[in-house]
């Protein structure tokens, strides 16, 4: 067993262990989860050190016969994009499951035990190099994700998971679909990856399968118009799957475009990219005008994902070395900004029990801890250069300038109103007079809560101020995947030096 | 492709004259069911009856073994034993000797049925093998791949169903001497209808087992939604039995003969005669259609399955389907290959209107089974696309779909049986609230098999669709799975309300917990195992599945 497999296995194992264990408090409980998902740390930083960053490929391949039957296979890899998203999910799960330390006292062993599921599928999702695996992984993250936002969620959590779930379901179910077409056509059948990409398909085939696969993936991202979901999820969602949530179930998503529509249906990939790009600017523009009109602080997030989400789109169909690598470190940027961005709400609503922004006033006089927390990891969610969300954004809107510049400008766009939004909600909340009984008691955060968020901050401002690690770890892959599809790798100027220079 | 190479068989088929060891299980059922009947008679003189059966078994036993026939004697020497054994364990009890003789004749014909299939069937070599088909009786049987995966589907079923309605019809105090024996008898009718060859052995096998059908939905005589359900079933089912016989008379007008093989090449080369042909098809769908209830067909199931006991519900979902499709299966592929192009599309149709009508009308139910009757309306039309696939691959996927879905839904039923036990009546989603808070391990379970019905991974009804899907794409039936795609979706979401009720929502703490018996766990508990198993490592059996493509013709 490799090392790869053993990223996946010790989490399910602490949820087993969890599942059977008899009679424990619900503080070992806590601990034994706690350890699970340190191991997968431990276990995917070993991965990280046995990478061989120069080749493009997958590699630490491991493959077991499964279903010979049906020619499927349990077969996973890695290249620099999946871990790259690995590795920030072994990052946030620790993190998320010590930010429930205390929030969450209803039945914590299922809470537990369903986040470490929740991790290991999404290994999964990432590591997967059979096309079944990977839909049973993909499909498999709904479950957990329903049972976290159903049960331990607020108000509204059973329309909330509901929604989540048949939303999800559907996108993934004409994936499948199309898995199925895919392997139909392999010959002797097979789902693997390798034979699936070897494949010669019509144009017209390319077109129904693409939009299978797209449409799947769009559901996740998730790209407007299938967008409507989200807010409903990250409000009702418990802290920790909020940040789950953005952190890294929004990643499948964008994940799923690069590794397999793009590669697998090229032709389709160039024809359909106008439409794309398209949608993810009215999803850039729509998420920020409608975050600027939330009231719930948590909703006002929610929607700056999709705008959020909509640059990583963006970058990805803007089919440039650049943007593409680009849009990779974003998904990782967004996932620490608005995973850390979570985490401070959580802590305020613990405080507070309300996200009505206009419930709140002048808090910077009484946290200024949490105010000064909470105003870097704006900044860096609104791409400040020097914060991680700069070196995302900017060669994102740089390099779809190259290929499609009404696309380019427009977003752009985004940014301004990301400031706006954020900036003016951080406004609100912080500054102004202190009025009220309950602004006045709020308590600045604890010793335990600076800590959690601690890691996520030392990321945001080393990324920000040297990127380039990250893209090394990225590029070779994406320029893979876009020699697939036919895009030679333009030589741009290097992105750190963009960077350092600001 | 098999189904191609045996096309030419017919002719040179050579029948082997051992005809028995054909329905070698079918025998020890029946036996064991007349043996039962007659315990029951015996009220309290049990030994009478016991120790004469043990001594015939131990005699056919010894004699088989003596014949070199180890495996079938085994069994008979074993059951020859059990049985007085049984008698003395339960003294006075005669409903237990009875549900455990039941039981070890099911077991005992699970056994036969690997037997079969390694000896009889003479899987050859150790390349992929093919189930050599062979055909008994003068070809009124045909013990072939069907046949072979029909009897696991359906002892299985029913050996699950025993345990798991033994406490419930003691509690309703309708715990009558003629259930086990009723239950053998349609069982083996059911292998019977998967083995049949010809129209008029399916035909009496397909009364069998509906006649005893009909009693055991009564079983419950002051329970006016239980007679409600038996008349209404029997009067449906003889009127489909009526149509589906007037529309063999017409096929056998047609073609002059009753063996579906013959039936099958004399349609190849039919002119004038065609329409009446098709006419006796129309005729036989109609008929097959109400058995495995296809809509329009349907209307029949949500009152029986919601009338019934429960336990009985279980059985007829669960068995009376992979009856009801071997019999489509043998008919249409074996039959009826050479109307292909009248069936396929109209059978498409079925399936389309049947998968989203079910999911449909499932939506707006409050009663559990009543809901699990639309559902299992909804099945049968994705078993449906295998079926149209007309092909190797559609045909065991078609076999495999309806093994998982008989796991799943006898899972889903026993959890119903445990909450119905304890509340007397329906069992609605208002009688689910907070039961995973209450009876986690009850609640964890009839998730899971809903989680399967409703085919999410890594459950064994996940891999079902995946077969039927993958039959239906590779035969160009995409538009077909994109339906059944959209369907599930539907039913995926009233699956997740019964979900939603259990962990979602509040409980109320006055309603009483559910009750499971030792017997009811332990069916429960093996149905959830299969259920994972199934859908994680599939391999084996569906391998078997794969293997069983090969037909009489």
């Amino acid at each position: 067993m490799g090392m790869l497999s053993l990223t996946i296995v010790l989490p399910l194992a602490g949820a087993l262990l969890l599942a059977f264990l008899p009679e424990v408090g619900d503080r070992s409980v806590k601990q034994i989860a706690l350890v699970a998902s340190l191991a997968a740390l431990v276990a995917s930083l070993v991965l990280l050190v046995q990478f061989d960053v120069a080749d493009p490929n997958l590699q630490q391949a491991e493959t077991w016969v499964w279903i010979p039957a049906i020619g499927a296979q349990l077969s996973l890899a890695v290249d620099g994009v999946s871990l790259v998203l690995i590795l920030l999910t072994t990052f946030l799960t620790p993190l998320i499951l010590l930010a429930s330390w205390t929030s969450i006292t209803d039945r914590v062993r299922g809470y537990a035990a369903a986040f470490l599921v929740l991790e290991a599928a999404v290994i999964g999702v990432f590591a997967a190099t059979d096309l079944l695996l990977f839909y049973i992984f993909f499909e498999f993250t709904i479950i957990p994700m329903y049972l976290i936002i159903g049960i331990w969620g607020g108000a509204g959590r059973k329309y909330a998971a509901v929604k989540f779930f048949l939303y999800t379901l559907f996108g993934g179910l004409l994936m499948l679909v199309a898995i199925i077409y895919l392997y139909s056509q392999t010959p002797g059948g097979s789902f693997a990856y390798a034979d699936i990409m070897a494949l010669e398909l019509g144009v017209t085939e390319q077109r129904w399968l693409f939009a299978g696969f797209a449409l799947a993936f769009a559901v996740k991202v998730p790209l407007f118009p299938v967008h409507t979901w989200l807010p409903d999820a990250h409000t009702e969602a418990p802290t920790g799957g909020s940040v789950f949530l953005a952190g890294v179930l929004l990643k499948m998503g964008t994940f799923g475009l690069l590794r397999y529509a793009l590669p697998i249906f090229p032709e389709a990939t160039i024809e359909f990219a106008p439409w794309l790009l398209g949608l993810s600017v009215v999803g850039i523009l729509y998420g920020a005008l409608v975050a600027l009109m939330q009231t719930d602080i948590k909703k006002l997030i929610a929607y700056s994902s999709v705008s959020h989400m909509g640059f990583v789109v963006l970058g990805t169909f803007a089919l440039n070395a650049t943007a593409t690598s680009a849009s990779v470190v974003q998904m990782v940027n967004h996932g620490l900004s608005t995973g850390a961005l979570f985490l401070l709400i959580g802590f305020l609503y613990e405080r507070r029990h309300t996200r009505q922004i206009s419930a709140f006033g002048g808090l910077a006089k009484r946290v200024p801890v949490m105010a000064g927390l909470w105003l870097l990891v704006s900044l860096s969610s609104l791409a400040l250069p020097g914060l991680n969300g700069f070196v995302g954004e900017f060669p994102i809107l740089l390099g779809t300038f190259q290929t499609n510049r009404t696309a380019a400008v427009l977003a752009s766009f985004g940014v301004v109103l990301a400031a706006l939004y954020l900036l003016w909600a951080y406004q609100r909340i912080f500054h102004g007079p202190l009025v009220g009984a309950d602004n006045e008691n709020t308590t600045d955060l604890k010793a335990r809560e600076v800590g959690i968020l601690a890691p996520i901050l030392v990321l945001i401002v080393g990324i920000g101020l040297y990127p380039q690690p990250l893209f090394d770890l990225v590029e070779p892959s994406v320029d893979r995947v876009l020699t697939e599809v036919g895009v030679e790798p333009l030589e741009i100027e290097p992105i750190a030096a963009t960077s350092e220079e600001s | 492709m098999i189904l191609a190479q045996t096309a030419d068989l017919p002719g040179d088929l050579v029948i082997p004259d051992v005809a028995w060891s054909s329905f070698a299980p079918e025998l020890l059922v029946t036996a064991m069911a007349l043996v039962l009947l007659l315990v029951a008679v015996a009220k309290g003189r049990e030994l009478l009856v016991t120790v004469p059966s043990a001594l015939i078994g131990l005699g056919v036993g010894t004699w088989l073994v003596t014949q070199g026939s180890v495996v079938p004697g085994a069994v008979a020497i074993a059951l020859g034993i059990a049985l007085p054994a049984l008698g003395f364990a339960f003294p006075r009890r005669s409903s237990m000797v009875q549900a455990w003789g039941a039981g070890f004749a099911l077991a005992g014909a699970l056994v036969l049925t690997g037997w079969q299939y390694v000896a009889v069937l003479d899987v050859g070599g150790d390349t992929i093998a093919t189930i050599l088909p062979q055909s008994a009786l003068a070809g009124a049987l045909a013990n072939d791949g069907i046949a072979f995966f029909t009897r696991i589907t359906v002892y299985l079923s029913t050996l699950l169903v025993i345990p798991l309605g033994y406490g419930y019809l003691q509690d309703r105090r309708i715990n009558r001497a003629e259930v086990e024996p009723l239950l053998l008898l349609s069982a083996v009718g059911m292998v019977a209808l998967a083995t049949a060859n010809d129209l008029i052995t399916l035909f009496i096998s397909l009364e069998v087992f509906s006649l005893a059908l009909y009693v055991l939905a009564g079983l419950a005589r002051r329970d006016p939604r239980s007679q409600e359900a038996s008349l209404k079933y029997f009067v449906m089912g003889s009127v489909a039995s009526a149509i589906l016989l007037y529309g063999m008379a017409l096929v056998y007008v047609a073609t002059g003969s009753l063996s579906l093989p013959v039936i099958g090449a004399e349609l190849g080369a039919l002119g004038e005669l065609r329409t009446v042909s098709a006419f006796g098809l129309a005729l036989v769908t109609v008929g097959i259609g109400f058995k495995v209830a296809l809509v329009p067909f349907h209307f029949w199931t949500p009152d029986v399955y919601q009338g019934s006991p429960s336990n009985i519900t279980a059985f007829m979902a669960a068995a009376t389907k992979a009856a009801g499709f071997a019999a489509l299966l043998r008919l249409y592929l074996v039959a009826f290959p050479n109307l292909q192009t009248l069936w396929v599309p109209v059978l498409s149709v079925l399936a389309a209107i049947t998968m989203l009508y079910g999911a449909y009308l499932a939506l707006v139910q409050r009663d559990l089974k009543r809901m699990l009757a639309y559902s299992s309306i909804t099945h049968a039309g994705y078993a449906t696309i295998g079926v149209v696939a007309v092909s190797n691959a559609g045909l065991s996927a078609t076999l495999w779909y309806l093994l998982t879905y008989a796991v799943g839904t006898l899972g889903a039923f026993g959890c119903i049986v445990a909450i119905e036990r304890t509340r007397r009546g329906e069992v609605t989603l208002v009688d689910l609230r907070g039961l995973g808070k209450t009876s986690p391990a009850t609640a964890g379970i009839l998730a899971l098999c809903l989680l399967s019905l409703a085919g999410l991974p890594p459950t064994a009804g996940f891999v079902g669709k995946l077969v039927v899907f993958q039959a239906g794409i590779e035969s160009g039936l995409t538009w077909l799975v994109v339906i059944g795609v959209l369907s599930s979706v539907v039913a995926a979401f009233f699956y997740l309300r019964i979900a939603g009720a259990m962990f979602l929502e509040e409980a109320d703490v006055t309603r009483p917990l559910p009750s499971a018996s030792t017997g009811l766990s332990t069916s429960i508990a093996i149905a959830a195992t299969l259920v994972v198993f199934l859908g994680v490592q599939p391999q084996l059996l569906l391998q078997l599945a794969d293997t069983a493509a090969a037909l009489v013709r």
